[in-house]
């Protein structure tokens, strides 16, 4: 029988990668994850410092959504270790939310973890969902919400309470093409202000502006392939 | 520990399961079905619809474990223990399900009218208590519903269909609540034992589920020297 070992290659680093390492906000070092037979990655590292946006690319597989899950703390991994300046905010490419509660109490559930009082954690909420043009007077079940509102709300609940790394995955899934230049003009927006930002990102579209934003593009690759069929 | 960090994720328990109106409505109508169906077999409706209470609030309970779970991650990302968010279920779930028992045990005692009634409405408490954290751990473990309803109806629909003095039914989650419900019509049953055995399995399942949920919450990461 046949395997393949599918590890990582991280293209894209270079001289900056040296810079980051010596005040990173996120560091990963020497990552390796595999499931069962099948490793995912293999001595991936990856770091972002503060006021850096980093975008991480690559093909179906590749193992982008494991890395960021790892950097988040939600994934162990088999061997290597993440260190943090801070929080991180997590924003995962499905919605986490719950069906039957609407973006305010998804807020006010969030606060107590966050050390903020409901008020608080509403407020910011609702300028956080205004910044994406959702109608925070809505008190709206999530599971009556579109695809795209509910990833604003997604992605509301990984800014809320000031976190100093954001991790986020496909955050603009179902996004309207507005939405979408909006979210990476914030990008822009947030790493001014001094966070540090992992965007994972199947493609970039709109390439100009994303490259204004981007300080670096990572590339993950499915790297080497054991397999006989591969070989040929 | 906040109490707030506890009574926060209970109250938005609250009201996920207070919208979810049809479920409720089936949640009560199930042991209802039960125990009218086995009215012609006199005491034993009792203990019959008494058991079946189980499926409702052990249902509700993996039902609210498994929807939770993805959230649950971002919300121990945030800052919760993950304890403290079972616990906060258990709380809102146990006082549900105090309250389910309740109404039906004054049906039961009216419909039947048993020998001893408060031993009957002790019984159904019982299997209350016990359903809430026997569905979170079931609803910890499995990957999907389909696999934690299989379960429920397996223990349960066991503990059905066995009388309380066969040595299997003694391992059995709801045996102590069987036994209370048996003497409250026979009056000639031993409970001595039901009560410890019941809050023994109780924190026994509740352990489990917090061992659980614990193994599956996010690393802590290394603060950055």
């Amino acid at each position: 029988m046949s395997t393949v070992e599918t590890p990582l290659l991280l293209e894209g680093a270079g001289d900056h990668e040296l810079t980051a390492a010596r005040c990173a906000a996120l560091e990963a070092r020497a990552i390796r994850k595999s499931y069962g037979d099948r490793v995912v990655l293999d001595d991936a590292s990856l770091s972002v410092h503060a006021g850096e946006a980093v975008a991480i690319t690559g093909e179906n597989g590749a193992g982008k959504s494991t890395l960021l899950r790892i950097c988040s703390g939600l994934i162990r991994p088999d061997s290597g270790h993440v260190s943090v300046r801070g929080r991180v905010g997590f924003c995962p490419q499905e919605p986490g939310l719950f069906d039957l509660l609407s973006a305010d109490e998804h807020f006010a559930l969030f606060a107590p973890a966050l050390g903020m009082t409901r008020e608080q954690a509403i407020g910011e909420g609702h300028d956080l969902l205004a910044e994406f043009c959702f109608p925070t007077a809505e008190h709206t079940q999530c599971r009556r919400l579109s695809g795209g509102s509910r990833q604003k709300v997604n992605l509301a609940l990984a800014l809320l309470g000031a976190p100093s790394v954001l991790l986020l995955d496909e955050p603009y899934q179902g996004f309207d093409h507005g939405s979408y230049v909006s979210f990476w003009e914030h990008v822009a927006r947030w790493t001014d202000a001094g966070l540090g930002v992992i965007v994972v990102t199947h493609l970039l579209e709109e390439t100009a502006l994303v490259e204004d934003v981007v300080d670096r593009v990572v590339e993950m690759r499915i790297a080497r392939c054991q397999d006989e069929d591969c070989r040929q | 520990m906040k109490v707030r960090r506890i009574l926060v994720p209970a109250e938005m328990t609250a009201r996920e399961l207070a919208r979810r109106g049809v479920a409720l409505g089936l949640l009560t109508a199930l042991p209802l079905a039960f125990y009218v169906a086995s009215t012609h077999s006199g005491g034993d409706a009792v203990i019959t619809g008494g058991i079946a209470m189980a499926f409702s609030i052990a249902g509700a309970s993996i039902f609210i474990a498994l929807t939770a779970r993805p959230v649950d991650q971002r919300l121990a990302l945030a800052g919760y223990r993950p304890y403290e968010l079972l616990l906060g279920r258990l709380l809102l779930l146990e006082v549900f399900g105090l309250i389910v028992a309740g109404v039906f045990s004054v049906v039961m005692i009216l419909g039947t009218g048993p020998a001893e009634p408060w031993m009957l409405a002790a019984g159904v408490g019982l299997v209350a208590l016990t359903s809430v954290p026997f569905g979170l751990a079931v609803g910890a473990l499995v990957p999907n519903e389909l696999e934690g309803v299989l379960i429920l109806i397996g223990v349960v629909g066991v503990q059905l269909t066995m009388q309380s003095t066969q040595m299997l039914a003694k391992f059995l989650p709801f045996w102590g609540a069987q036994r209370l419900l048996q003497h409250s019509v026979e009056g000639t049953v031993s409970v001595g034992a039901a009560l410890p055995a019941s809050l023994a399995y109780s924190a026994a399942l509740f352990m489990a589920a917090a061992f659980i949920v614990h193994r599956r919450a996010p690393t802590p990461l290394v603060a950055a020297a």
